[in-house]
């Protein structure tokens, strides 16, 4: 980094663990292996922080998993994820260690409290890191911009460094070699706070169908107008064990329910087959398909995202393309005398 | 309650664009709109106003000299007032500049309540709200779906998490809230209040940027993704990629 500062933060790389209903949530462990990466040109011990009441029985497991040093962080009143906590008691915390970067899962909850802590400490702040570099003692972010177009590389010109990783671009780390990572224990204050959590109402249920579907058929707002969503139905039926689902604007504009909605804030599928109608392929959506097996895109627009992870481009107009695809499926029925 | 919503104005996202030398080159003339959650975050501000005796709604957008038309149409939608703080757009200004911006114009305003979308449409940083209310010193939460008035004063929100999960707080005031897009879709503006808007003065100001100089990062610049799959574009007129999408799947017994 060509930080000019005297007094370079010179603690560790701290890794905040994401959890979710489950625990430490998997993505944790990617975090270690982004902040493995940082300390080869950075330096510095990694060490995960664990934060909440559940956080000692989790922590064990994580520190041998991440095989790193994991610090449980409890306060009185801290139980489940908020992230105004998460922040009132990371930011002294991250001062008195004197933590050359802290990172977080690029979701829902490390951006709920990791920019407005960068911008307390002053930290150089990135979101949705999908890469780095060192080159002659230089680091170099990627991350995904202009509507999930093209990448931007950014470079760091202050410390510390304050990362939110998108999940799936780095490898889970496994335990490193030598003796058994520590589990230390600490007690912050109770945080005075803004906001108190509530007793949450249930989210949309999930469609079962969709999960377990061999082919999955989406519907992006590129359909443009409900009637055309017909269209994508057609397509679907064309397949055996199809579900029809959609992104996130789709089910937004009410065309199709919320339990069908796919990506980061919906259901994440990997059929066999995956066939995205006029969806853009902004990382939230591909979040939840990218471990389809087989991906074919149709959209008008050539630089489109969605292209970039696709097996097969079909740039067109999904108006005109699904009605001659129907077509072409027509045909056999019509050549092929039935067997018999 | 005095409510203040940011908007940022964005490219169309199809506009198609080139990289020349790592910097985004746009034909001209472009095409731009109101980012995709700041509409919903004008939507909810405009909601809770009409709820609400005696609210105002304040717009306010950092860009060139163009970004007024989002302005207007905040106007048109139902906005009361409207600022403009000028700067340029392209290349991106950090978000902490942003923030730090919006931080100077809104802070005499005392607003008890502001709104921005989770994240815009181009950049998807998600950082310009958080970074707003730490330097305001108001009360956060992010990602918010629903918002109402709690009676016993403040804001009950709902959070929207991974998995579609949720997340109800309690939030009091001054907040500021990250607004996600939802069912609630944002209004239409009326005729009667476009025109009026369209002849309506914004008041605009030019904030010191300074921009680049002792920013927290750098672009270095901007270049076109990898593929991670084989990727392969159909060619020919649509009868014939039908024909061969029909074919390959068939190949590959998915059809
Ligand atoms: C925290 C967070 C969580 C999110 N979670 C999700 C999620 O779970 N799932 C999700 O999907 N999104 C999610 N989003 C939203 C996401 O960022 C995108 O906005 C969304 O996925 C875009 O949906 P889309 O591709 O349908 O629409 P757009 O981005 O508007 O894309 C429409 C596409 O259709 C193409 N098109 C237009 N007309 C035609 C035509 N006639 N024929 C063919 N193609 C055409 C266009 O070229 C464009 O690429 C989330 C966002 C945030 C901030």
């Amino acid at each position: 980094m060509s930080g000019s500062r005297q007094a370079l933060p010179a603690g560790p790389i701290v890794v905040v663990a994401e959890q979710g209903p489950e625990g430490v949530a998997p993505v944790s462990l990617e975090l270690v292996s982004c902040a493995r990466a940082l300390a080869a040109g950075l330096g510095g011990e990694i060490r995960l922080a664990v934060l909440g009441e559940k956080a000692r029985p989790l922590a064990e497991e994580a520190a041998r998993r991440a095989g790193c040093p994991v610090t449980v962080v409890r306060a009185p009143g801290l139980r489940e994820f908020q992230g105004e906590a998460w922040r009132e008691i990371l930011a002294p915390l991250l001062a008195a260690w004197g933590a050359r970067a802290v990172l977080a899962a690029h979701t829902t909850s490390g951006l709920d409290w990791l920019p407005g802590l960068a911008a307390r400490l002053g930290a150089a702040c990135v979101t949705g890191v999908e890469a780095l570099a060192w080159a002659g003692g230089a680091l170099t972010l990627t991350r995904t911009t202009l509507f999930g177009k093209a990448l931007e590389a950014l470079r760091p010109e202050a410390s510390p460094l304050a990362l939110t990783v998108q999940p799936g671009a780095f490898p889970a780390a496994g335990p490193a070699e030598g003796p058994e990572p520590t589990v230390e224990q600490i007690t912050a204050e109770a945080p005075a706070l803004c906001s108190r959590l509530l007793e949450a109402p249930e989210g949309p249920a999930r469609d079962q169908a969709l999960a377990r579907a061999r082919v999955v058929v989406a519907a992006g707002r590129g359909v443009g107008r409900p009637e055309n969503l017909d269209l994508v139905r057609r397509l679907a039926a064309r397949f055996s064990g199809a579900a029809l689902a959609g992104s996130r604007p789709v089910c937004d504009l009410g065309w199709l329910g919320y339990q069908s909605q796919v990506g980061q804030t919906g259901a994440a599928v990997a059929p066999r087959l995956y066939i995205a109608c006029g969806i853009s392929g902004a990382r939230q959506h591909t979040m939840g398909m990218q471990g389809s097996g087989f991906i074919v895109a149709v959209n008008s627009d050539p630089r489109a995202a969605i292209f970039n992870l696709a097996d097969v481009c079909v740039v067109e107009d999904l108006v005109a393309f699904i009605p001659a695809f129907l077509a072409r499926c027509g045909e056999p029925e019509a050549m092929d005398p039935p067997a018999s | 309650m005095r409510i203040l919503t940011c908007l940022k104005q964005v490219r169309h996202p199809e506009s198609l664009f080139s990289l020349e030398e790592g910097r985004a080159l746009w034909p001209e003339p472009g095409l731009f709109k109101m980012s995709a959650c700041d509409e919903f975050a004008l939507e909810e501000g405009l909601s809770l106003k009409d709820a609400l005796a005696g609210s105002e709604v304040w717009a306010v957008s950092l860009g060139p000299a163009r970004a007024e038309a989002v302005l207007r149409r905040a106007l048109g939608m139902g906005a009361d007032q409207a600022a403009l703080l000028l700067g340029e757009d392209e290349p991106p200004l950090r978000p902490a500049r942003v923030a730090a911006a919006l931080a100077e114009w809104a802070r005499p305003k005392a607003f008890d309540l502001v709104l921005t979308g989770v994240m815009s449409e181009d950049a998807m940083q998600g950082t310009v709200g958080p970074m707003l209310a730490e330097l305001l010193g108001l009360a956060c939460a992010t990602s918010v779906v629903e918002i109402a008035p709690a009676p016993e004063g403040g804001l009950r929100v709902l959070r929207e998490m991974e998995g579609g999960r949720r997340q109800a707080l309690k939030i009091n005031l001054p907040a500021l809230l990250t607004v996600q897009s939802s069912a609630r879709a944002p209004r239409y503006p009326t005729l009667s209040a476009l025109l009026k808007a369209k002849k309506a003065t914004i008041a605009s100001h030019a904030p010191e940027l300074n921009a680049g100089a002792g920013d927290r990062e750098r672009l270095l610049g901007l270049a076109w993704p990898g593929r991670t799959r084989a990727g392969l574009t159909l060619e020919g007129d649509t009868a014939a990629k039908a024909d061969r999408l029909y074919a390959i799947l068939r190949e590959r017994a998915l059809l």
